[in-house]
This record gives structure tokens, C-alpha cells and sequence, in this order.
């Protein structure tokens, strides 16, 4: 069962006063918003009319600039008040794309308010293409160049391309029109693994996957994986749900095997089960075999272990495995995860269905 | 090494306190009053656009209290190219740089900015070298043998150098301490692959590459004896496979070398491979054995019976929480 009223409260909270240790994750402070707002929204739907209120302390952190080194007046979102420094372009793909998720959810335009200006979003997103495709998070403050110290992988190449989704790109001409498409497109190629999967310099692993499939959902372009990739990453996807039946047993000397972990994923080879691998997995698993991604894996398993492991029935929340305490991030990719089986969770946004973009 | 906080050094600058208990906040932080003054004057100085030795020190307590702070380390790098180029010596500021980041990086494992940070240095280091990386590598791994950013650092570095001499031993003495550590196999599929890559022609004659090839399949057979159920050892003997010899798993015997962990299978008849039937089938060591030879018989055309005989016990009893691959792959030869 789950503690539908536990989360919520444990949602809530986080939506509240926030003690002094939260200060590191200050800088991101939209993605904890995201992933409460996203999460009550899974959850319960009158929780979030509360919040309504809240879209214009949102639109605070929505900042414009004329940098000096382009033409194009770009636009995005600082993660909190912190990066709010008058003429230092501090905005951040992470933080663009957690807000345009979190007013899709409680500001009823559909994000498209007078207030924020798309097309300048989508310059930002292009400024900060790199030249071998890939993109960094942000930009040098002082010069608006992309930043020389940020790191460029898959998972900044996904939120480049959800937020041009969500700024209205639905068509490769769309894209191409604001980002360099193909040679986006090499460097996702460039990250294919070996035995299927994607990651850095051929370690393979599922957080990495779900961003390079998701970008390639977005972007129309699923179709240009070669077949036997497609078959080598869907082996290898379901390879990473965590057994303690027939043969899998034998790795008790394994010091990364949890008899307990049966049903649960893993995000690399010989690694422990974690909550939010079974959203990266199970994702993944629907963008390459939509049909039948549920008949492929064990869906009911994959259950149990979010429901009696990782769900604190005492707090509320999901926690990262069965010996960690419960927090936001795994809360949210836990209800994700189960909101991606039953339909009410876009998996490639990792939004509520009921709020994706038209 | 991490600078103390000398609030005197900055009397002169006026704090640019953050905006807080603005209408309708959410997730307001209790701000801690050290946060709250640190965080004040590094917002006036990256304001003030101040790149100066003091900013330099100020940034040093910001990246303590806050290392996910994206801004403050792009503003440090700044400082950085700004100082080192009326240092006199720009090596030595910039090897001063890196001792602070040596620092820091003990102290933050799980940061993954401190890596790129270490990339742009090296970058712009009149003097970089492989040899002055391994020591923090090597101790950030040995405290977190799989943290997946050291070893993507490892191995952007070994190619930024193209110095692969010490890597198959550096990945042997990881496999050593743990052989069912994936870092450890897949930097050897990765180091495997950059030396037999066109690149290294120069140094690598076809007979040395076969060679080596050879090397390595007898070592991932050695390390699957030791321990026959460990998916790691299995994916680097099917990376090789895979990729120098067209996926043809019954190459010098490989198979023969897989069915010795999957006693006399292919014996069975039919009905002895069912579910009801299963608890009379033998204890095998490796379900991964089966798989390999699965997938090698399903792409030779008289051995597909064989096949679907292994698809079919990995689904009964050896590996039963994958059925739903294990009976496609059956339809699929069967079809
Ligand atoms: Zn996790």
C-alpha cells in the first residue's frame, strides 16, 4: 500500500522552513520545490491548490541578460536568491527546466505567462552548446561564454532538449533551428557501451541511459538506434533488477549483493539496488520497447521492493535503499517509478501526464 | 590548506546580504550566521568583478560551505587565469591550485564539480602530467573503489596523455582486491580498446594486438573460474568477442570452456525443462555461463535447439526473474 498521506505530509515539509544542512543544496533549491510540487501532484491533487500562490515567488528567479559577447538576449531561471547578483548571468539549464516544470504544475497557463519569454529561454539553451555537441550547465557569469570549469555530459544534453520541448520544439526542424542537432546526435552515439547501455569511456550506467534515450524520445530520433544496440541496452536494462532466485544467489561473497534487494534495480553491474535506478530502468525500458516493457521485466517485484524497502511507512518518503533514511530526490523517482506504471507519469519529462506540455 | 575565514581582510566591502523572506517562499533555509557572512561578501566581490588574492581566499570558505555552488567555482577559475598571469610563474600558481584541489577533492568525494574544475587547470597548465594526477586518484579510489567520476577523471586523463602504460595493472590490482568490481573491468575494456584503436598503429603491430587480445580472453577465463557468477567478468569476455571476433562465441573453444559451468543442460529432453520439473534439475555455478551460451548458439543456425534449451532452463530455474527475455528469445528462434 502506499502511505499516500504520509508522503504528503513528508512532501509538504520539505516545503516549508528548511534547517541550516540545507545550505549546501541552496544553489539548486528549485529542484527540492520540483520535486515536491511534482510529487504531491502524483499524489493528491487538492494538496496542490495551496501553492498556487507560490508561481510568483517562482517568477522570481526567472532573470534576463543581454550578455556581451551575443546578440541574442537570453533567459532562464537561478536555482534560489542566492545567484541573484545584478548583471552576472547565473542562471542554469537544471534550474530553467526544474521551474518550467513546477509552473506547468501550479500556474494554470501552462507555463506560457507574460512574465517569461521563450524564445530568449531557447537562446539560452543554444549559448550553451559546446563545440562537440554536448552542452554545459551555465555560463561564464562575467562574459556569458559557456563556462570553462562547468562539466559537459549526457545529462545537461537531456535537460537542453527538455526544455526546448517544453519552450515549444516538437519537429527536428524545430530543434535544429536553436541547438546543432547532429552533432548532439555524435556525441550520444560517442557514449554507447559495449554491452549495451550508456555512459562515460564504456561503464554503462542507468542514469546516464534514461537521459540519452529520453533526449532521443524527445527529439523524434529513436528510430537511429541500430538494432542491436537497441537489444544489447534492453538485455542489459533488465540485467539490472536485482535477484536472489535460481543462480543469482551464489554472490554472497559479493560485498555489492543484498539477498534483500530482489526486485529492485541497480544502476551498474554489481551494485546495490537503489530507488531511483528503477526509474531510470523502468524509463528506459518503456522508450525502447513500448509495448512491451511490462511483460519484459518483472513489474510486480519491482513493486514490492519500492513498497516494503524503501517506503518509510513511518515518515513518509522513499528512502535511496532499505538502510538509508528516506529524502526528496528518492521520494520523488520512487512515486515517478510508480506513477510510470500505472500511466499518470511522463517518463522522458518526468512530469505528471495530467501536466505535460501540449 | 583551507583557509580560515579572516573577516578583517574584507572590513572595507559591504556585505550583499540574499534576499530572504520574500512573499509566498518556499524552502526557506535557516541560514546559519557564518553562511550568512561569508556568502554576503563573496556576492558583493563577484559583483565588484574583484579578482585579487583575498577573493581568491574568500572563495576557498564558500566552496567548504557550499561545493555545489556553480557560480563561485567559475568565479574562483577566473581569479585564477587573472593572478597567474602577473604571478611570474604561472606552473607554480597553478600547481599551488591544484594542491588546494587536492584538498578539497579528499573532502568531497561525491562532488563532481571539483572534476571538470580539474580539467579546466590542466588545460591551461603550461606543464601538466599524468604523474602529478595519480596520487589524489589513487586515493579517491581506494576509499570509493566504484565513485563513477574518479574513474571517468582516471580515464580522461590517461587519454588527454595517451599514457596507458601503467592501466592494466592499475585495473588488475582493483579486480585483485575485488573481482566483482565494474570500474575496475570496464577501465580494462576501455584501456583494451584504446591501445588496439587505429590511433596507436604506430606502437601496435597486428601481432602485438593479437597477442594482447589473446591475453586478455585467458584472463577473463582465469578470473571466471575464480568466480563463475559475476556479470562483470562475463560482459568483458563478451565485449571482446563482440568487438574482435563479429560475436562468435565458440572461437577457440570458448564454448566448450562456458559449458563446463552448465553441467550436461543440453542433455534434457523437453520435458524435463519445466517449471514442475525444475527442482530435479542440477545446482549450476553460473547462470551468466548459460546466457553466454545462449546467445552464441541462437546466432549459429543448427545450434539453435541448443539455444533454446539454455533460454529455457535460465527461465525455469537459473535466472527466473528475466523469464520475460529469456521466453522472447525462445519465440524469437522459434518463430
Ligand atoms: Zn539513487
Amino acid at each position: 500500500m502506499v502511505e499516500t498521506k504520509k508522503h504528503v505530509k513528508f512532501l509538504q515539509r520539505h516545503l516549508l522552513l528548511l534547517p541550516p544542512k540545507a545550505q549546501s543544496q541552496d544553489p539548486n533549491k528549485l529542484g527540492i520545490v520540483y520535486y515536491a510540487i511534482a510529487g504531491l501532484a502524483l499524489l493528491d491533487e487538492s494538496a496542490l491548490s495551496a501553492y498556487t500562490k507560490n508561481k510568483d515567488w517562482i517568477y522570481k528567479h526567472y532573470k534576463e541578460f543581454d550578455p556581451p559577447s551575443n546578440s541574442k538576449r537570453i533567459a532562464g531561471f537561478i536555482g534560489s536568491q542566492l545567484l541573484s547578483l545584478d548583471g552576472q548571468v547565473t542562471i542554469n539549464l537544471s534550474n530553467t527546466l526544474f521551474a518550467l516544470i513546477i509552473l506547468n504544475i501550479i500556474d494554470d497557463c501552462d507555463g506560457r505567462s507574460k512574465n517569461i519569454n521563450y524564445e530568449h529561454i531557447r537562446n539560452f539553451v543554444s549559448q550553451c552548446q559546446v563545440p562537440n555537441g554536448q552542452f554545459v550547465s551555465s555560463l561564464d557569469s562575467f562574459t556569458g561564454l559557456p563556462s570553462r570549469v562547468d562539466s559537459t555530459d549526457l545529462r545537461y544534453c537531456y535537460i537542453a532538449v527538455a526544455i526546448l520541448y517544453f519552450t515549444g520544439c516538437r519537429t527536428r526542424a524545430n530543434f535544429d533551428k536553436h541547438i546543432h542537432v547532429e552533432s548532439l546526435l555524435a556525441f550520444v552515439k560517442s557514449q554507447e557501451c559495449m554491452n549495451g547501455g550508456y555512459g562515460e569511456y564504456l561503464e554503462a550506467h542507468a542514469g546516464y541511459t534514461s537521459c540519452a534515450l529520453s533526449l532521443l524520445k524527445l527529439l523524434g530520433c529513436e528510430a537511429e538506434l541500430t538494432e542491436s544496440f537497441r537489444w544489447h541496452t534492453i538485455t542489459w536494462l533488465l540485467d539490472r533488477q536485482v535477484s536472489n532466485t535460481g543462480c543469482m544467489s551464489l554472490q554472497e561473497d559479493n560485498q555489492n549483493y543484498e539477498q534483500d534487494d530482489h526486485g529492485g534495480f541497480q544502476g551498474r553491474e554489481n551494485k546495490f539496488a537503489d530507488t531511483c535506478y528503477v526509474f531510470w530502468c523502468l524509463n528506459s525500458l518503456k522508450i525502447l520497447s513500448p509495448d512491451n516493457w511490462k511483460s519484459l521485466c518483472e513489474i510486480n517485484i519491482a513493486k514490492e521492493f519500492l513498497m516494503d524497502k524503501t517506503q518509510d511507512k513511518l515518515l513518509g518518503g522513499f528512502s535511496k535503499t532499505d538502510v538509508d533514511d528516506p529524502d526528496i530526490y528518492h521520494t520523488y523517482l520512487g512515486l515517478a517509478s510508480l506513477g510510470l506504471l500505472d500511466g499518470s507519469l511522463n517518463g522522458e519529462l518526468c512530469i505528471p501526464t495530467k501536466y505535460q506540455p501540449r | 590548506m583551507m583557509s580560515e575565514f579572516d573577516v578583517s581582510l574584507y572590513s572595507d566591502i559591504e556585505p550583499l546580504p540574499i534576499e530572504t523572506g520574500l512573499d509566498n517562499e518556499l524552502c526557506q533555509i535557516m541560514y546559519t550566521d557564518e553562511y550568512k557572512q561569508v556568502i554576503g561578501i563573496a556576492r558583493r566581490l563577484i559583483s565588484n568583478g574583484e579578482f585579487s588574492e583575498r577573493a581568491l581566499d574568500l572563495t576557498s570558505c564558500v566552496i567548504d560551505l557550499s561545493p555545489a555552488f556553480y557560480t563561485i567555482w567559475n568565479y574562483r577559475f577566473n581569479i585564477v587565469t587573472a593572478l597567474m598571469a602577473v604571478s611570474g610563474d604561472i606552473e607554480a600558481f597553478l600547481n599551488k591550485e591544484l594542491d588546494w584541489l587536492d584538498e578539497v577533492t579528499l573532502n568531497n568525494p561525491k562532488n563532481y564539480q571539483i572534476w571538470s574544475y580539474r580539467q579546466a587547470l590542466l588545460e591551461v597548465h603550461p606543464n601538466a602530467s599524468l604523474k602529478r594526477e595519480l596520487p589524489v586518484l589513487e586515493m579517491m579510489i581506494d576509499e570509493d573503489t566504484k565513485n563513477y567520476h574518479v574513474w571517468s577523471y582516471r580515464k580522461w586523463c590517461v587519454q588527454k596523455f595517451n599514457d596507458f602504460t601503467n592501466e592494466f595493472q592499475f585495473a588488475d590490482s582493483l579486480i585483485e582486491k575485488d573481482i566483482y568490481n565494474n570500474s575496475a573491468w570496464t577501465h580494462r575494456m576501455f584501456v583494451l580498446k584504446n591501445l588496439t584503436s587505429n590511433k596507436n598503429e604506430d606502437n601496435w603491430n597486428e601481432q602485438l594486438k593479437k597477442e594482447t587480445i589473446d591475453f586478455e580472453i585467458e584472463y577473463a577465463k582465469q578470473k571466471i573460474t575464480l568466480c563463475p557468477q559475476n556479470v562483470s567478468s562475463w560482459n568483458y569476455l563478451r565485449g571482446i568477442l563482440d568487438k574482435y571476433f563479429d560475436e562468435d562465441y565458440t572461437i577457440n573453444g570458448i564454448d566448450e570452456f562456458a559449458i563446463q559451468y552448465i553441467d550436461n543442460i543440453f542433455e534434457k529432453n523437453e520435458s524435463e525443462l519445466t517449471e514442475t520439473n525444475s527442482t530435479n534439475l542440477p545446482q549450476l555455478k553460473s547462470s551468466y555461463a548459460l546466457q553466454f551460451v545462449a546467445d552464441g548458439y541462437s546466432r549459429i543456425p543448427d545450434k539453435k535447439n541448443m539455444a533454446i534449451k539454455a533460454y529455457k532452463s535460465l527461465s525455469i530455474k537459473y535466472d527466473p526473474i528475466r523469464r520475460g527475455l529469456w521466453n522472447h528469445m525462445i519465440s524469437k528462434l522459434s518463430a
